[in-house]
């Protein structure tokens, strides 16, 4: 049943980032729900079952993009990773933080796609628009990481009181 | 009555007086038995309206949903005739496509379609507005096809310009603009020149229309010219495409 509801958020969230997210989209620049769930996944997993989830929903988010496949699995692969090993090291709770964390985050998953495209898939990119434009994204996906974090942590809780049988182990 | 047959006079003076002096009381008479009648129609047989008021309340609401409806419906049709109007007779078949979602990153340009390979809708069929290109298919599912846009750093358009035929390459910069390559210094291009696909490449076909030069700018010790050019379809506000099948010869 918990993976059940993990598996309907992941979808609305998929959903969302697909359909919606454009309308509310600034100067060009949409967040990155999946990216800030990677991270979620890394703090909060146990073991190492974050790592393979943002992998896992790298890879969906791979499916649903027009870019190379693999590289967003790598990235969000990366941000679990990240933040499964230094999750007991580092001190993500309170706004502040996780918008920190989030914002560096964006930043490399950016900077991980300029790689790619410019070096594997032979795109174009300006430099100046690129930055800038990656700066954004952090910026855009710190103000909304702590919201999400804090509604994910609500459904992890309800989650955990619902099904308290069933230990939660990756969210 | 002998008096009034007889004079034709149509308000005899007792009538009149009888008139006035009854009146008041008619017309009490006549207001007492009305609010009587308004405080039994108001008040005590309310019992039904409140429920009543609930029904019509539902049935406002739900008719304005289905008014709301409709309006996007004719919108939509609108917007099919005017794609099809555009298309039909340029001898190529084609399908009209819903937008049904945008690039699950931000740093993609592509959209998603609601043809896909049941349709007859595969990889590298070139999708357009009434405006001009949009993109091409890259890929192609059974209900539905992923459309990389103009405007994605990936994408190359062999060009040429409308008015001077000179050639080039328009390729995207992840903006909303694109770039034409290649174009000599020494060729004449001016702001709101029009560039159209040359036909090279066998992705877009000869003459579809690109989009219209925004920026030209000339560097003496350069081989080629920076040419920048707003896209002729409205890639940010995209709701239905056409895709330009295959015809059956070149099957």
């Amino acid at each position: 049943m918990i993976y059940f509801i993990l598996g309907l958020v992941l979808f609305l969230l998929f959903s969302v980032q697909i359909t919606l997210l454009g309308m509310f989209s600034v100067a060009g620049i949409t967040p990155d729900l999946i990216l800030i769930v990677a991270v979620y996944c890394g703090i909060h997993s146990k073991n190492n079952g974050g790592i393979w989830l943002a992998v896992l929903i790298g890879f969906f988010q791979d499916c649903l993009s027009g870019g190379l496949l693999g590289v967003n699995s790598l990235s969000k692969g990366l941000a679990g990773l990240f933040f499964c090993a230094l999750k007991d090291k580092i001190f993500v709770e309170g706004a502040v933080p996780i918008s920190f964390f989030i914002f560096v985050t964006s930043l490399v998953d950016g900077m991980i796609y300029l790689l790619a495209m410019t070096s594997i898939l032979g795109g174009q990119a300006k430099g100046g628009f690129f930055f800038s434009s990656v700066i954004l994204f952090g910026i855009y996906n710190a103000v909304i990481a702590p919201f999400l974090f804090y509604m994910f942590d609500k459904g992890r809780k309800w989650i955990n009181l619902r099904f308290s049988s069933q230990a939660l182990e990756t969210v | 009555m002998t008096v009034n047959a007889r004079y034709d006079k149509s308000n005899l003076f007792f009538e009149s007086v009888v008139g006035s002096l009854f009146s008041p009381v008619q017309n009490l008479f006549s207001s007492t038995t009305t609010s009587i009648s308004n405080a039994f129609d108001h008040y005590l047989f309310l019992v039904d309206t409140s429920r009543e008021n609930d029904r019509l309340l539902l049935e406002v609401n739900r008719l304005s949903r289905e008014n709301n409806k409709l309006l996007e419906r004719k919108k939509f049709l609108e917007r099919s005739k005017k794609l099809v109007e555009h298309f039909d007779g340029n001898g190529r078949p084609f399908i009209v496509a819903k937008v049904i979602g945008y690039d699950a990153t931000q740093w993609s340009k592509m959209i998603f379609i609601n043809r896909g390979t049941d349709h007859r809708v595969e990889k590298n069929l070139t999708v357009m507005t009434d405006a001009g290109i949009v993109g091409h298919v890259i890929h192609s599912s059974p209900k539905s096809s992923k459309v990389l846009l103009i405007t994605d750093s990936r994408s190359a358009i062999d060009s040429l310009f409308q008015k001077t035929r000179e050639s080039g390459v328009t390729v995207g910069t992840g903006e909303k603009t694109c770039q034409m390559k290649f174009v000599p210094i020494l060729a004449e291009v001016s702001v709101g020149d029009k560039v159209i696909s040359s036909g090279l490449g066998g992705v877009f076909p000869k003459g579809l229309m690109i989009g219209t030069v925004f920026d030209v700018v000339k560097q003496n010790q350069e081989l080629f010219q920076e040419i920048t050019l707003v896209p002729s379809a409205d890639l940010s506000h995209l709701e239905e495409v056409v895709v330009i099948l295959s015809s059956k010869e070149e099957e």
